[in-house]
């Protein structure tokens, strides 16, 4: 036991390991899957459907990072899907406007993050809890507007934007999806409310010292999920052109959380890089592919995705010196 | 009278510093031993290394008379050393028994709990120290005096007979100390314990003590009997001089210089529990002190100003307007900087690099078009910690890296580029070693000469006569006293703090 500790150790105190394990892990499993399946694995066909499957959720996982970046946390981003869901499709058949659609889920998305925010900063509750709430509280409402029924988009053109394949071989979220990276690996690394965000998970009593709301900066935090939320559930509703209230969304906060924690968003705040989460959602994407094409038994699955969470984090915790 | 501890050739150094250099200390049995010297003099490390919190990188230590090697704090215990920390290691939710035999508890012949053999011995304890707890008593409905026995009654308990105290008066009143003095005492008179009393206030050394230690950045300088042939104390400016240095004494130059206008000004505040009916004026180039013991409420006082806490009642004005300021934001777009007191805890952003906490309260002023310029903060960063004399060798290396005196400057300079009109330093030398301690106080005189406004609290009189215009010292939440700078004595400000009233004339 001590040994394998000892030699963890020795693994982690490399910044090279710490730093990059995560990508490092992702190029090793890829060359796994190439020597076993490459002619399967390897194909531009085949990554486009592992992105356009975790497209949805890995967009929500960016939100996600910077939550968890500021030192808290969102359980109830599935429930919030269904609920924005819901709310796009009602307008979209009420005016038949797809800009209104968008707008609604928006506005609906970013003001349920801004109530959960506000909850935990001026409320003084922990996020764990009121997030927990929240999960509980939008899908029984959403259940009971639905009477545990679905909805279904009655204009053809909103389908567009999750079917429409660009050049005839690009799903439109994958556009999106890298699009979110972009913005977000920009606002995390250019902007004053990204550091603010870092400085506020790091040290949240030295940041409000340094004479910078901290609560202003949580609720912003959270209201960047509540766009990332936005822009999932819109997908979501227009690739199926449906959000059911009872099966939609579910496990999604499990999985962005999961993604981001894979990607070394550290989550005692402060510490990641939005591009980790990027990879996170690669390494947590292609574990299904890979495992069907060495025809491992599809019930083990979710047992190696499990170990991989575990594994990931072990290797990137910092070695405390 | 036998030796108790003797420690030999003591060496240790932290990345490259050295902390002891060479250092003997032996203390005697049965004798209350004052370990004197500077923040960052060494005793604190010195006494680490007794109390097996860390280890020495070379050097001998004999305890009764015994060779031992002390590796961990479980090592130092089975030696009878007990280690009194200067933040108390009690838990509040606890009842005074359940603290004492905390990790160490007794056990019925069933395996549970043996509640009424401990709370006994509890008793016992007690007893023989002469003080009237009860056992069952709650910790958290104790003072910081009680807390300190019952610290002192844990290391009779398992009989410990070396008694290490870190600074264990910083917190409690005069009343108090003497009350835990008095129990030291007897302690060691009759009943055979040894006391180490780690401490720079020189005060308590004649009054309290038998014998003294002085160390000065690492080394010993002096040691001795605490009162002269014929009784009377030694000399306690000799002490002083001791413990400074002369180098140190050589720069204590204070040059009188312009006062401007009142900038801000302060009537009857008022936070219930905290402070009472504060008023007083600070002028335009002033560097204006506040100090007092523990719980004196000027640190409430200073954070109520920067908008941390909200004051009930009471007026506030910064060049004549009245203002009202609820939360730090608002302070800083006021102008006004603040220092916290503990570093650590309030101001070091531990996963950040030394560039991003100097930078982040000025975040603003590097924006083009949308983005930050790396550009233009890391100009800015290099400029100013070059101005201000951080040694570190990069911008971006962790600010946990850097020295104390080092990230204290950093975080001074975070302030420094908002250009603050008013400038609050909580306890600005805290954790910082001599040579930095200078830098920081020229850099404050500095500040003053440019026109900031500054508000500095301290706990050390000597640091208050060095660079303050002015001093208000607090005593339970009310100015008890102000004093000019030729008013200044380290004598006046512990009337003051103490409650006393200074005889007019």
């Amino acid at each position: 036991m001590n040994k394998v500790s000892s030699k963890l150790e020795s693994i982690r105190r490399h910044k090279f390991f710490s730093e990059y394990s995560i990508i490092l892990v992702a190029i090793a499993m890829v060359i796994i899957a190439t020597i076993l399946e490459g002619q399967t694995f390897l194909t531009g066909r085949n990554f486009i459907n592992i992105l356009r499957n975790n497209a949805i959720q890995g967009i929500i996982a960016f939100g996600m990072s910077f939550v968890i970046i500021s030192g808290n946390i969102d359980l109830s981003v599935g429930s919030q899907l269904v609920i924005v869901g819901i709310t796009c499709l009602s307008v979209l058949n009420a005016t038949g406007s797809t800009i209104l659609a968008i707008l609604s889920a928006l506005i609906m998305s970013v003001a349920l993050s801004l109530l959960t925010g506000f909850i935990v900063t001026v409320g003084r509750v922990p996020s764990f809890i009121v997030t927990l709430g929240m999960q509980y509280f939008l899908r029984s409402i959403g259940i009971y507007i639905m009477d545990a029924r679905g909805i279904t988009g009655r204009v053809a053109s909103y389908q567009q934007i999750s079917n429409y394949m660009l050049f005839g071989w690009l799903p439109l979220p994958i556009i999106y999806f890298f699009v979110m990276l972009g913005i977000s690996i920009y606002v995390a690394r250019s902007t004053i409310i990204g550091r603010h965000i870092y400085a506020v998970g790091s040290n949240e009593k030295a940041t409000r010292l340094s004479g910078i709301n901290t609560n202003r900066v949580k609720m912003i935090a959270f209201a960047i999920l509540g766009v990332t939320v936005a822009v999932a559930a819109i997908i979501e509703s227009s690739r199926m052109n449906s959000i059911n209230s009872t099966s939609s969304g579910q496990t999604y906060e499990l999985n962005a959380i999961a993604m981001a924690v894979v990607g070394g968003i550290a989550m005692e705040g402060g510490r990641g890089k939005l591009i980790g989460t990027f990879f996170g959602i690669f390494i947590l994407g292609i574990i299904n592919n890979i495992l069907t094409l060495v025809g491992m038994h599809v019930y083990l699955v979710n047992a190696v995705k499990g170990a991989i969470i575990i594994l990931a984090v072990l290797l990137q915790r910092k070695s405390r010196d | 009278m036998s030796i108790a501890l003797q420690m030999t050739g003591i060496n240790k150094s932290y990345s490259g510093v050295r902390v002891l250099i060479d250092v003997d200390f032996e203390v005697r049995e049965g004798e209350i031993h004052a370990l004197l010297g500077e923040n960052g003099a060494g005793k604190t490390t010195l006494m680490n290394i007794l109390g097996g919190v860390v280890a020495m990188d070379s050097g001998r230590i004999q305890l009764f008379g015994n060779d031992v090697t002390i590796q961990n704090t479980h090592e130092a215990n089975q030696l009878g050393i007990a280690f009194i920390h200067q933040e108390l290691n009690v838990v509040n939710d606890l009842m005074v028994y359940e603290n004492l035999f905390l990790g160490r508890e007794l056990r019925t012949s069933w395996g549970g709990l043996n509640t009424d053999e401990m709370r006994r011995r509890s008793t016992e304890v007690f007893k023989k120290m002469g003080v009237d707890i009860d056992p069952r008593a709650m910790m958290r409905s104790f003072d910081a005096s009680h807390k300190q026995i019952v610290e002192i009654a844990k290391s009779i308990l398992f009989d410990a007979r070396l008694i290490i105290m870190d600074e264990p008066t910083s917190s409690l009143t005069r009343a108090e100390t003497e009350k835990v003095f008095a129990i030291m005492k007897d302690l060691t008179k009759n009943h055979g314990a040894t006391v180490i009393f780690i401490s720079h206030k020189l005060g308590e050394v004649c009054e309290f003590c038998d014998r003294f230690t002085i160390l000065r950045n690492g080394e010993k300088v002096a040691s001795g009997d605490a009162r002269l042939n014929d009784g009377a104390c030694v000399n306690q400016v000799e002490l002083a001089k001791l413990m400074v240095g002369h180098d140190a004494l050589g720069t204590q130059h204070y040059e009188a210089r312009e006062i401007g206008d009142p900038v801000l000004e302060v009537l009857g505040l008022d936070l219930p529990g905290k402070y009472n009916n504060i008023s007083f004026t600070l002028h335009k180039g002033e560097i204006l002190g506040f100090t007092g013991l523990l719980g004196d409420g000027k640190l409430a006082l200073v954070h109520t100003l920067f908008g941390d806490m909200v004051a009930r009642s009471g007026e506030v004005f910064l060049n004549g307007e009245k203002i009202s300021i609820t939360h730090p934001s608002l302070a800083r777009k006021r102008g006004i900087g603040f220092l916290p007191p503990n570093r650590k805890e309030n101001a070091i952003i531990k996963d950040m690099n030394v560039r991003e906490n100097m930078t982040i309260t000025t975040l603003r002023n590097y924006v083009r078009r949308l983005s930050l310029s790396k550009k233009r903060e890391n100009d800015i960063a290099t400029d100013y910690s070059k101005r201000i004399g951080i040694r570190m060798r990069k911008l971006s290396q962790p600010i946990t890296t850097l020295s104390g005196g080092n990230q204290q400057k950093a975080v001074i300079s975070k302030w420094l580029l908002a250009k603050p009109e008013i400038m609050i330093l909580c306890n600005p030398t805290q954790g910082v070693d001599v040579g930095a301690k200078n830098e920081i106080y020229a850099l404050i005189t500095e500040l003053a000469n440019q026109g900031v406004s500054i508000i500095v609290t301290s706990d050390e009189a000597q640091e208050v006569m060095r660079i303050c215009d002015r001093v208000i010292v607090m005593y339970h939440g009310v100015i008890q006293g102000e004093l000019t700078h030729e008013e200044i004595t380290e004598e006046a400000i512990m009337i003051l703090s103490t409650g006393g009233v200074l005889a007019v004339g």
